[in-house]
């Protein structure tokens, strides 16, 4: 089996830049939760002291990722989805609920959250089925009747957490892929028109939180103590931030508590008013970096299968980046996407770190795959 | 197309290079609308919206839910709220914590008053979380800091509502007291509390704390530069919390506590109709106020290694040798399993011999020739000796277990314990040993291994009194929402029913009556005219004492090694309404100490019951009228 052998030249290879890159995000992530939950007295496990073993376990399923061939892995690719699902189908079940959404299956030491899992697993289980069913043609209607399916299972189940927000994700995660993969002009023209006429049906489907938040994003000053309250206080913390910030530990919007979900979602936020234009520059050129660099993995991939793994990771973590930052600075509704390395959050870690393993992988056999 | 494919050596979907760089482009697109939309807020708006984070005047704030008020059965209020007001101060408020502390402080001394926060200021303090100087201040000192607050820069006065524990000792083991969240309780919980929130800590409080708590609320509040409010932006009202009414009759709970003037021990009264708890006193007690603003650290240390442990709830987690008073469940044992008839008489010359050892009566010059009725109303140790020999171990356990013993009788508060009844497989599996016999005339008089709780004495006599229904007490009648509707209403409950023969329970029913009301018994201190009190009087050994009572008689033991007296009994012989179990500790004879604290709560509960009638008739005639229309 040359897939499983070990090959040195894995070392010789390493995507140094991208474990660099990512880590130091991480880094950014981990002094930015420090001072998000400094002024909250916090139990005994402080956010910041989690996060940093999330990062430990990440790492770890990094290196399982990067280790075994992704063509090996792609073998498990329905493997892996069904089991996503089945996931996501105990979530409907049994899962727990916090916020108002059930998202979560309590393993009694943590809680995991299976649709984190599921983003990985669909970008594998559709760069299988392109693979397999690769055409010099752009992709019809017809053809693509199969991967619309096995988006739209997951999609629906994570509806119905409700969790608008990932099933977004997925539906883009989704259109990117087949954009890249070539698609008939005529096929997106009929798919946007039918789902036009079903989106008042899709209106149903939201909760009522979910429905105000998109109305308040089309005005966000109708309900400033409501849900506009917080796309507010979130501009105000970045604006006052100014070029410089106002220095690590030292922003009072965060220190105040002003900001909602300040270690999560609207982590951007705190970053912005502690450490100012600059330092979200920085932090912007890093993400861009991280961006493009995923991108010339996925050009200069062997097969077929490295570049639709690397485009879909890649395209997965710019939509996160893009729709996260786009919601805190009030150019985009607040739909509760995390930033990806730098929120707080297990799973999402976790699912992260072992999608950059798998970039890695894709990374380092294009020296080794010499076929 | 060609190149490409040559170059890579791999098959490659059309236009790839194309789209790659449609992507890049609109990537690029993304990036700079986000790169303007933060230059725009952080260079062009940044000074503006400086300005407005400085002055951001909004303040976001929890409002603590009242607690649910704690009634009697009768509705009489027994737990309420009272505004409390702390003294806090906001770090980055204020420049120089050290001169604003001692500002504060010499204007308190204007006024010969004292700062009296019990911790020192913190070395490091974090600039936007606020230090609490003081808690629970006079309204004196509200006053002070409200009109210095120019000269007092972040220093601010805080209402919270707290607990106002009315007869707060009396009722405190068993309703308990709250506190704010410890660290530990904060990491068990998700995300319903906060730091800060209060807790019931024990008791009823504890025990019913999700009912109890109601829900935080919270308000935005625009105020001043000394955050003193301006205006209220909207607010989320706390809900408060539902309202508990117990089983327990203050009344009775206040003769009961009452009669113990602070001595140790524990008393029950039973409903024996139903189980529900009339009065449940565990003396010496505390004052639960103490605890709402945070208890000082000596305090609580005092508390904690007080040996007479009042935090305590003795009637539940005491546990105590059942003496004498478990001569009823060894008589009803002999008489259904026809071991003894009624009449037989056993001789007692103030001693029994087994082997090369002595147990005595503790009548010294003896009993003579006794039958049943006597030797319980005369107590006397020789007869029961004898039977309980004659019963074995096991076969006392069976019995014991029927009348609920052995096993925490699962009333509505935390920390109860179970008791002990030993058999021989407990005693092997203990301490791999074999029972002997001397052990089984031991427990035959309730000592030994056995260990009661004064609540499983007084549900086994309530047992006894109602012909075999083992209820399982209750002291929560039930859950009110504020309007006063019912939420939840706990019905009675039976644990276990027992069927003792009609023979059995009228005979050991009147050698009860005889303890109390005929000469020679020994709980006549419990007589009542025209009540007939039935009862049993106990004296449990605490230590396996000399054989010798010398000592014991000259008090030469400390004062706890001394024994702890015991009375049981309910009322009236036919048709019982009531039991009680009264026990104290280290206080010498059950029937000269203990049963007088009963007679004072069954006078208590007759006397009140006198006064209740006619409410009770009216209630009833109008409840069919309603359901009518």
């Amino acid at each position: 089996m040359i897939f499983l052998k070990f090959d040195r030249r894995i070392f010789q290879y390493f995507d140094w830049t991208l474990l660099a890159l990512v880590l130091a995000i991480c880094a950014i992530g981990i002094l930015n939760i420090y001072s998000a939950g400094f002024s909250v007295s916090e139990s005994h496990f402080p956010f910041y002291v989690k996060q940093i073993q999330w990062i430990l376990l990440g790492l770890f399923f990094m290196i399982t990722a990067f280790l075994i061939d992704y063509r090996v892995i792609c073998q498990a690719a329905y493997l892996i989805y069904g089991i996503s699902i089945a996931l996501l189908i105990i979530v409907f079940f049994y899962g727990y609920t916090t916020h108002g959404s059930q998202r979560w299956i309590s393993t009694g030491f943590f809680a995991f959250q299976p649709s984190e899992l599921m983003k990985l697993a669909l970008i594998i289980v559709l760069a299988r089925y392109f693979d397999n069913h690769n055409s010099n043609e752009p992709y019809k209607l017809r053809e693509l009747f199969i991967p619309f399916v096995i988006i739209l299972i997951p999609c629906l189940l994570i509806l119905r957490q409700p969790d608008l927000g990932t099933a977004l994700i997925i539906m883009l995660l989704f259109a990117s892929i087949i954009f890249f993969m070539g698609v008939n002009w005529k096929s997106v023209a009929i798919a946007l028109v039918s789902s036009l006429v079903l989106l008042p049906l899709g209106w149903y489907f939201l909760k009522a939180y979910q429905k105000e938040r998109l109305l308040t994003f089309l005005n966000p000053e109708h309900d400033p103590l409501g849900a506009g309250y917080h796309v507010i206080q979130s501009m105000i913390a970045i604006g006052s931030g100014g070029v410089f910030g106002k220095g690590f530990l030292n922003g009072s919007q965060t220190q105040l508590k002003f900001l909602p979900e300040q270690q999560t979602d609207f982590i951007f936020s705190v970053f912005a008013e502690e450490w100012g234009f600059i330092g979200a520059l920085v932090l912007a050129i890093m993400f861009m970096s991280l961006i493009l660099w995923g991108l010339k993995i996925a050009l200069h991939s062997r097969d077929l299968l490295g570049t639709i793994i690397a485009f879909g990771i890649t395209a997965l973590i710019s939509w996160e980046v893009f729709i996260n930052v786009g919601m805190v600075l009030g150019v985009l509704p607040v739909v509760g996407i995390p930033l990806p390395f730098l929120s707080y959050g297990g799973s999402a870690m976790v699912c992260l770190m072992t999608a950059i393993g798998l970039l890695m992988n894709v990374s380092v056999r294009r020296f080794i795959l010499q076929s | 197309m060609e190149k490409h494919f040559s170059l890579r050596n791999g098959p490659e979907p059309a236009d790839f290079r194309q789209k790659l760089k449609i992507v890049i482009a609109l990537l690029l697109i993304i990036f700079s609308v986000l790169l303007v939309r933060l230059w725009y807020l952080q260079v062009i708006k940044g000074e503006e919206l400086r300005q407005r984070s400085e002055n951001n005047s909004v303040r976001f704030r929890k409002i603590k839910p009242l607690r649910g008020l704690i009634m009697d059965r009768n509705g009489l209020v027994l737990v309420d709220n009272r505004p409390s007001f702390d003294v806090l101060y906001m770090p980055h408020k204020g420049k120089d914590h050290e001169a604003v502390i001692e500002r504060l402080k010499n204007i308190y001394k204007s006024r010969s008053l004292e700062l009296s926060y019990d911790q020192p200021f913190p070395k490091k303090v974090k600039p936007y979380l606020p230090v609490k100087l003081e808690k629970n201040v006079s309204m004196e000192k509200v006053a002070i800091v409200e009109t210095n607050a120019l000269a007092l820069p972040g220093v601010y006065v805080d209402v919270s509502p707290v607990r106002l524990y009315l007869d707060g000792e009396m009722m405190a083991p068993v309703i308990g007291y709250t506190g704010e969240i410890s660290k530990e309780e904060l990491e068990k919980a998700n995300d319903e509390h906060a730091s800060g929130d209060v807790l019931g800590k024990n008791g009823v409080e504890k025990y019913l704390d999700a009912y109890i708590r109601g829900r935080r609320g919270a308000e935005l509040v625009e105020v001043n530069v000394y955050d003193k409010e301006i205006k209220n932006l909207g607010r989320i009202d706390p809900i408060p919390g539902y309202n508990i009414v117990l089983t327990i009759d203050a009344d009775l709970q206040k003769a009961a506590w009452q009669a113990f003037a602070g001595k140790p021990g524990a008393a029950v009264a039973l409903d024996t109709r139903d189980g529900s708890v009339l009065a449940m006193v565990s003396s010496p007690s505390f004052d639960p106020n103490l605890f709402n603003s945070g208890i000082s650290y000596e305090l609580w240390d005092k508390m904690q290694n007080n040996p007479l442990n009042p935090l305590s709830n003795r009637a539940i987690s005491g546990q105590y040798p059942p003496g004498s008073t478990y001569k009823l469940i060894i008589a009803a044992a002999a008489l259904e399993e026809g071991i003894i008839t009624p009449e037989q008489k056993i001789f007692c010359n103030g001693s029994f011999e087994l082997g090369n050892r002595t147990y005595r009566c503790w009548r010294k010059k003896g009993h003579g020739y006794v039958d049943l009725h006597r030797a319980i109303v005369e107590s006397c140790d020789v007869y029961f000796y004898t039977v309980g020999k004659m019963l074995g171990v096991d076969k006392i356990a069976q019995y014991a277990k029927l009348f609920g013993f052995g096993k925490a009788t699962g009333i509505d508060l935390p920390h109860e314990k179970s008791g002990l009844i030993p058999t021989k497989e407990w005693k092997m599996a203990r301490t791999k040993e074999i029972w002997q016999v001397g052990e089984t005339v031991s427990i035959s008089i309730g000592q030994g291994f056995n260990l009661v709780t004064p609540l499983q004495l007084a549900n086994a006599y309530s047992a006894f009194a109602n012909g075999g229904t083992l209820w399982r007490p209750h002291l929560i009648k039930r859950i009110e929402l504020t309007d006063g509707s019912i939420y939840k209403e706990f019905l009675p409950e039976k644990k276990s029913e027992f069927a003792l023969s009609k023979k059995t329970i009228d005979i050991l029913g009147r050698a009860l009556w005889g303890v109390v009301n005929e000469p020679g018994g020994t709980g006549s201190a419990a007589r009542r005219l025209n009540s007939d009190v039935c009862g049993k009087t106990g004296t449990s050994q605490v230590v396996g004492l000399p054989e010798s009572d010398k000592a014991r008689r000259e008090k030469k033991i400390s004062a706890f090694q001394r024994d702890h007296a015991l009375f049981v009994c309910f009322a009236p012989l036919k048709s019982p309404e009531i039991a009680i179990a009264v026990i104290l500790e280290n206080a010498g004879h059950g029937g000269s100490v203990a049963a007088p604290i009963a007679r004072k709560i069954l006078d208590a509960y007759f006397e009140g019951k006198k006064k209740l009638k006619p409410a009770q008739v009216v209630a009833h005639h109008q409840l069919p009228d309603k359901l009518q229309d």
